[in-house]
This record gives C-alpha cells, sequence and structure tokens, in this order.
C-alpha cells in the first residue's frame, strides 16, 4: 500500500523520488529513455536570479539533495550574462551519474527504457502503469513528470520537425500524456501567433569546434557575448521562445554562449551557415539538438489541470510535477514542483491533508500563481520562472527575492516548514 | 486501457496510406483528426512525419503487376498450385509468415482480385509458389490463367500475433494446420526453424484432401503428425485431437501454438489453451474474408472483446481478443 510510481525521471520525477522516499514510500521511477534528467542533460543554468531564492527555499525545505549536487558540479559559481546575475553553470557532463547514483544510495528503483504508455484504472483512481514492452506497474500513487516537449509530430506540426534533441523520440518512442490517457484533457500553451507550444531556448555547440579565444573566454569566465551581424540581427525570433528571460534585446542583437561543459548558445536555433559567418564559430557545430541550425523540440504542448498541491484534478491518486504541471521554464522550478508532489503522494496514501506552501515563499506563489494564470488565454502565453520575465518581476515586487540565505532559513522557521521535506511520514 | 492494437503496414514504405488522407489512421493520433501526439504504439517511425515529408499524401500504393505463371499443376480435384515469377524485391517483401498477394486472370476486372497466402520462395529461381483452393467464382477465374496473371501485393497481415512469432528464439512451437490453412503455416515452420525453434506439426488434409505441405515441413526438420482437426459434423475439434495436443504441450513444453485453418479451429484451440496455461502465445491464420487489402471495404471487419470493430485486413492484434470472446 505504499507503493509510489513515478513516470518519468527528469528533474521533476529525480525530485519527486527524492521526497516520497523521504517520507517513507517505495518508489519507482518509469524512464522512457536510458538516461535520468532528461533536459536536465543539456541545460545546467542554476541559481540566476530568483531561482538563488528558489535553490535556498528548496534547501531550507529539506529537498536539497539535487541543489547539492548540481552545485557541486558547477563550472562557474556567481557569473552575470545580460539580465541576469549570479547565475551557476553546471557541468551537463557530470550531472546525470551522480543524481542516478543518488537515487540508487537511497533504494529508489528505477526502470530504464520504460515508455509508460496507458493506464488502467479502477473508478477515479489509477491502478496501474502499461509500459510499450507490456509490463503492468501497480502502484497507489502516481507521479506524472513526462514533460510537455515533443514528440516529434508536435515537434512537427507546431515547430520546424524533429530537430534530434537529447530527447531522442525516434530512438526511444514519443512521450505519451499519462493524464490524457487517464482522461483528463490536456491544457496547451501558445506563444505570440496564437500558435500553441513554444520553442525551446537554447542550444549546445561542440566546444572543440569554436574559436581558441572563445573556448578561453568560455573556460575562464563562463560566457562569451559575440556581436551577430546587423544584417542576421532578427527580433522577431524572440517571440517563439520559451524562456521569455532570455527573451532580451540584447541576445537578438549578440549570441550569448555559456559554458555548461558544452558551449550553451542562448536561443533557439541558428541557421549554421549564419553562425559560422560570426568570427570565431567558423568551424562551430550543433551538439543538441543536432540539428539546432533547423529548429528545436516544442515544448507546453502537454500540462495537466491540477490543484495547488499538484494533485491532477479529477483522478484521485496521481500528481503531476515539472513542466507538466504549468508554463514552468527550468530546472530548478522543476526540482521545487516534484519535491512538493513527491511529497503530498505519501501524504495521500496516508489519508492526510495535503501540503501546501505558502505564498510567502517563492516557491509557494510560483505554483499558485501560475496555476491562476494557466486559467486564462493571456496566462497561457506566458512562462513562469523565478529567473526572469513577468514572474521574476512579481518576485521583486512581492519582496520574495533575496539572495540573503540566513533571511530564507528565517523564513522558513517562522513559517515551520523548516526540513518538511525530510519527515519520515510513514 | 485499451487493447493495443498496430497496422502491420506502418513504417513501410506504403505508409502513410490512404487512411492517412482521410484521417483514419489506425496508429497516428495526428492523423486521426487530432491535433496532437498520443503515440501508444510506435513502430520506429513518426507517420506524421512521413506524411508531411510526403507533401501531405499517402505514398504509392501497391501496384498491379502483370507477372509469369512458371508453372500450373493441379494436385487434386480442388487445389492448383501456382509458381509465379517475380521481381526480387517483391521476392523479398513476400519472404516471410503472413505475406499474401491479391491475384486475378488478366481478362477479369478488378474486382476478381482474390487473397492468396504465399506458401514458400524460391529465391533462386525468382518465384512464389501459390496453393489455390478452387472454390467460388474468384478461385475459378483463376483456374483458367494460362501463362500470366496479375499479382498485386506485398500483403502481411495474413496471420494475427505476428509479434508472438517473431520473438520465440530456441524454444518449442506447436502448428496445426487443415486444409489450404497449411498454405500459411509453412512459412510460419520455416520462421520457427531458422530462429531455432523445435517445431511440432499436426497436419488435416480437410476438406482439400491432400497434405501439400507435408513434405516440405519435414524437409524443413518439422515432427509431422497427421490427424483429423475438425469435426464436420460438430464444428469442433475431436476429443481425441484435443488430448492429444494438450499432452504435446504438456510434455514438449510448446511456448508457441500456431493455427492455421478455419475460426472453429482458432475457436477451439484458444479455449484449450485457457484451460492449461494463459502463457502460451497464441498466433493464428486471418480468415476474415479480405477484399480489398487497404483497409476501405470493410469486408474484413471483426469484432473484438471490448466490442469495438476493427479491419483486419490492416490490424495486427492478439488473437486473443477475437477468438477468446466467443
Amino acid at each position: 500500500m505504499n507503493n509510489v510510481v513515478i513516470i518519468g525521471g527528469g528533474w521533476a520525477g529525480c525530485a519527486a523520488a527524492l521526497t516520497a522516499k523521504k517520507a517513507g514510500a517505495d518508489v519507482t521511477i518509469l524512464e522512457r529513455t536510458d538516461m535520468l534528467l532528461g533536459l536536465g542533460n543539456v541545460g545546467g543554468i542554476m541559481r540566476n536570479n530568483g531561482r538563488y531564492t528558489a535553490a535556498e527555499e528548496l534547501k531550507a525545505l529539506g529537498a536539497g539533495e539535487l541543489i547539492d549536487i548540481t552545485d557541486q558540479v558547477a563550472r562557474h559559481k556567481n557569473i552575470e550574462f545580460p539580465g541576469h546575475k549570479h547565475a551557476f553553470l553546471y557541468d551537463v557532463h557530470k550531472v546525470e551519474p551522480l543524481v542516478r547514483e543518488k537515487l540508487n544510495d537511497l533504494g529508489i528503483k528505477i526502470y530504464y527504457e520504460s515508455r509508460a504508455v496507458d493506464v488502467i484504472k479502477n473508478g477515479n483512481k489509477i491502478e496501474s502503469i502499461i509500459t510499450a514492452n507490456g509490463k503492468c506497474v501497480e502502484g497507489d500513487a502516481f507521479i506524472e513528470t513526462t514533460g510537455s516537449t515533443g514528440p516529434m509530430g508536435n515537434c512537427l506540426r507546431y515547430g520546424n520537425g524533429c530537430s534530434m534533441c537529447i530527447l531522442r523520440c525516434p530512438t526511444f518512442g514519443p512521450r505519451v500524456s499519462i493524464s490524457q490517457r487517464a482522461g483528463v484533457e490536456d491544457i496547451l500553451g501558445q506563444r505570440g501567433d496564437d500558435a500553441y507550444g513554444a520553442f525551446s531556448g537554447s542550444c549546445k555547440l561542440i566546444k572543440e569546434s569554436l574559436g581558441q579565444e572563445i573556448r578561453d573566454e568560455l573556460d575562464l569566465k563562463g560566457v562569451a557575448i559575440l556581436p551577430v551581424p546587423q544584417e542576421d540581427v532578427n527580433m522577431d525570433k524572440l517571440r517563439f521562445k520559451v524562456c521569455q528571460q532570455y527573451a532580451l534585446k540584447e541576445f537578438a542583437e549578440n549570441i550569448v554562449l555559456l559554458d555548461t561543459g558544452e558551449a550553451k548558445l542562448m536561443s533557439s536555433y541558428y541557421p549554421l551557415e549564419k553562425l559560422r559567418k560570426i568570427p570565431g564559430l567558423e568551424y562551430a557545430r550543433y551538439a543538441d539538438p543536432y540539428s539546432g541550425g533547423r529548429g528545436n523540440s516544442i515544448r507546453y504542448l502537454s500540462m495537466a489541470p491540477r490543484n495547488n498541491a499538484l494533485k491532477v484534478e479529477n483522478i484521485d491518486n496521481l500528481f503531476c510535477a515539472g513542466e507538466k504541471s504549468g508554463l514552468f521554464v527550468g530546472h530548478t522550478e522543476a526540482i521545487a514542483t516534484g519535491s512538493l508532489a513527491g511529497h503530498n503522494s505519501v501524504r495521500f496514501l496516508l489519508g492526510m491533508s495535503f501540503l501546501e506552501l505558502p505564498r510567502s515563499l517563492a516557491i509557494g506563489d510560483i505554483i499558485k500563481y501560475t496555476n491562476e494564470m494557466i486559467k486564462t488565454k493571456a496566462g497561457r502565453k506566458n512562462r513562469y520562472t523565478f529567473s526572469g520575465g513577468k514572474y521574476f518581476e512579481r518576485m521583486k515586487e512581492k519582496n520574495l527575492y533575496t539572495t540573503d540565505i540566513e533571511g530564507i532559513k528565517l523564513r522558513l522557521n517562522k513559517l515551520a516548514l523548516t526540513n518538511v521535506f525530510q519527515e519520515k511520514l510513514l | 486501457m485499451e487493447q493495443q492494437i498496430d497496422c502491420i503496414d506502418a513504417g513501410t514504405e506504403y505508409c502513410p496510406c490512404y487512411l492517412a488522407e482521410i484521417g483514419e489512421c489506425l496508429m497516428c493520433s495526428q492523423l486521426q483528426g487530432h491535433v496532437f501526439c498520443d503515440c501508444k504504439n510506435w513502430k520506429g517511425v513518426c507517420i506524421y512525419q512521413e506524411y508531411v515529408w510526403n507533401r501531405y499524401q499517402m505514398k504509392e500504393g501497391r501496384k498491379n503487376l502483370i507477372c509469369k505463371v512458371v508453372n500450373k499443376k493441379t494436385i487434386s480435384d480442388s487445389v492448383m498450385i501456382l509458381n509465379i515469377a517475380v521481381n526480387n524485391t517483391l521476392l523479398r517483401e513476400l519472404n516471410q509468415p503472413g505475406a499474401y498477394v491479391f491475384l486475378r486472370h488478366p481478362e477479369d476486372p478488378w474486382y476478381y482480385d482474390t487473397p492468396m497466402s504465399v506458401v514458400r520462395v524460391n529465391e533462386e529461381e525468382g518465384t512464389i509458389e501459390i496453393a489455390i483452393q478452387i472454390k467460388g467464382v474468384k478461385t475459378k477465374s483463376v483456374l483458367k490463367v494460362d501463362n500470366e496473371i496479375y499479382l498485386r501485393g506485398p500483403y502481411w497481415n495474413g496471420l494475427l500475433g505476428l509479434k508472438y512469432l517473431k520473438m520465440l528464439r530456441n524454444e518449442k512451437a506447436l502448428i496445426i494446420a487443415r486444409g489450404i490453412g497449411q498454405a500459411s503455416a509453412a512459412p510460419v515452420a520455416r520462421k520457427l526453424i531458422l530462429a531455432g525453434n523445435e517445431v511440432e506439426v499436426i497436419l488435416d488434409g480437410g476438406r482439400i484432401g491432400v497434405n501439400f505441405t507435408e513434405d516440405y515441413l519435414r524437409e524443413l526438420g518439422c515432427k509431422v503428425t497427421l490427424k483429423t482437426v475438425l469435426d464436420l459434423k460438430k464444428l469442433e475439434i475431436p476429443d481425441d485431437t484435443l488430448n492429444y495436443i494438450s499432452q504435446v504441450i504438456k510434455e514438449k513444453d510448446i511456448k508457441l501454438v500456431y493455427s492455421g485453418g478455419a475460426d472453429k479451429i482458432h475457436e477451439g484451440i484458444t479455449r484449450l489453451l485457457k484451460q492449461i496455461n494463459n502463457d502460451i502465445y497464441f498466433t493464428c491464420s486471418n480468415d476474415a474474408k479480405i477484399c480489398c487489402g487497404e483497409g476501405i471495404c470493410g469486408s474484413c471487419q471483426t469484432r473484438l472483446e471490448d466490442g469495438r470493430r476493427v479491419k483486419t485486413c490492416k490490424t495486427q492484434l492478439d488473437p486473443l481478443h477475437i477468438f477468446g470472446g466467443k
């Protein structure tokens, strides 16, 4: 009666696994590919702007394991790039094995190459998940963290086709929306021109393919900013991006590269020929997506309606986190929602009331605010992240943004929420 | 949960087909009138992408070819064997269990097309062997062919439960075939033997009265036993045959059973398997009345246990979901 099954082993799924395990459940993760972390294998940006606050809130709440790992493998700490302060860049080549080890150590069962394709329901409850290879995985509570990106058909209908990203749908098979399979209709994000979905916001270039000067600058400072030739500046492109925190003028007029092990190019996609006109990038090649010259993955096509405890509406025992739970951008946002969903899944097993985080915490506020906004058309055109755009503005207005670690701890203490995610309930 | 159904043509050069153009694709939600992916049974190819890359059109369909009849042999009053020369591509594509083609006399109109299983492929001679039971309007007309015949293919859904057949390696299998159903059983036996399986066969000449695959099956290395498989009065498998089948299954630790013949045999074996052990894979010939082969006409339609209707000329599914419910 203590089985929590998590569908999707990205940042949100891993975070949910940790809090559910710590609260006392037997935890199983079904991962579609052969690696954990999903898009976390190509991301890397932590603690920029309001994410700093959220990361420290997570640590004080008792869900700091994943933040600690990303801090531990940070290639650069406290760097600045246009619009962003005190960013940490983790090494995308080192982080996944460490997370895997952490989960293994805690006895969390992980089934790789296990693509969830359907559910068996009994009334309003899910009884088990069916995988593409015919396995039937039973559980008492389920957490869907399958994300909202791809698969190929969506990337084609709403984008420029499959650009061969880290999700590797052709190899491991496409993501299936489990909540939709369970009969709850997905919510779709929109973009400026009323089309659905949005492009992922960055690509990776193979560092070795860049000029020596740029490589040195990246190794030393973590950031390189290269001006785009005037004739190639395309302001329009900013409208299509997921990451509104990077949809700034500076990102259209310049090529912004960040060092995450690869050179992270802060642009959804960039035609290779144009890219190679920029001094130092004459030999540039894409590492992710492989066809970054043509397009990028399409996201926000599959959000589940949920409450502020992250339980999916109309299904008694299904929770959600990460992009599945709203128009969130980023690892920190995934870890934050994942941690809450994992914890609440165990409260569900015990018949306890759910934990909702208060609005006086950045994490509590973003979960509630996003849920309000997703119900409006304008809200569905926006994205929500601690690191920029509209939500970071709100954080500042509401005095939620701070880098004062002691202050955050004090806030948590006053709310009696310190280490709440460490508590063993079962 | 819905029973998983696959399209036999998914990912082949004939996919996407007519069904995609009219929003009735068996596999792809984007081609069923939805605007999102719900890709439960991925076959390694994005059908929607193939469709878009093909300028929102189906791929070119199968063609009618005029083929040379190399040999025509009557082996009983009602059975004729044809050896037909085909090109290498078709030869390769037809060299698998479940493969069939449509045949017709060159002077007949298209609605004389009749589906026929490929018994075996002779790669050196470049021919396929087809066994035809002369029974009705279409086959009587085929009987009159001389040197040439119209052929449309390749088609592959001549048997149900194909994935189990493809999976089985170094195990033991039992084939039960009756009458013209032997035609579909021969390539099944070959496939199983090639995958290192031991194969037992129970043959019954049935209405055609000849075991035209017996020599070939023995040549392949199958152990062949002759028994009556269907009691024509009761339309059931006779008790002693049922006993024999269950004895073989238990003693030999059979992992897969193939039934080639009438639906009544499939039903009888399904019942028996349910009694013995649910872990045995069941595959059988697809005996629906196939007319167009393209998922259009509906003559092959059948009802599943859950009440859904499927067109079996293209749909691959677990036969227990058809015969298990009766």
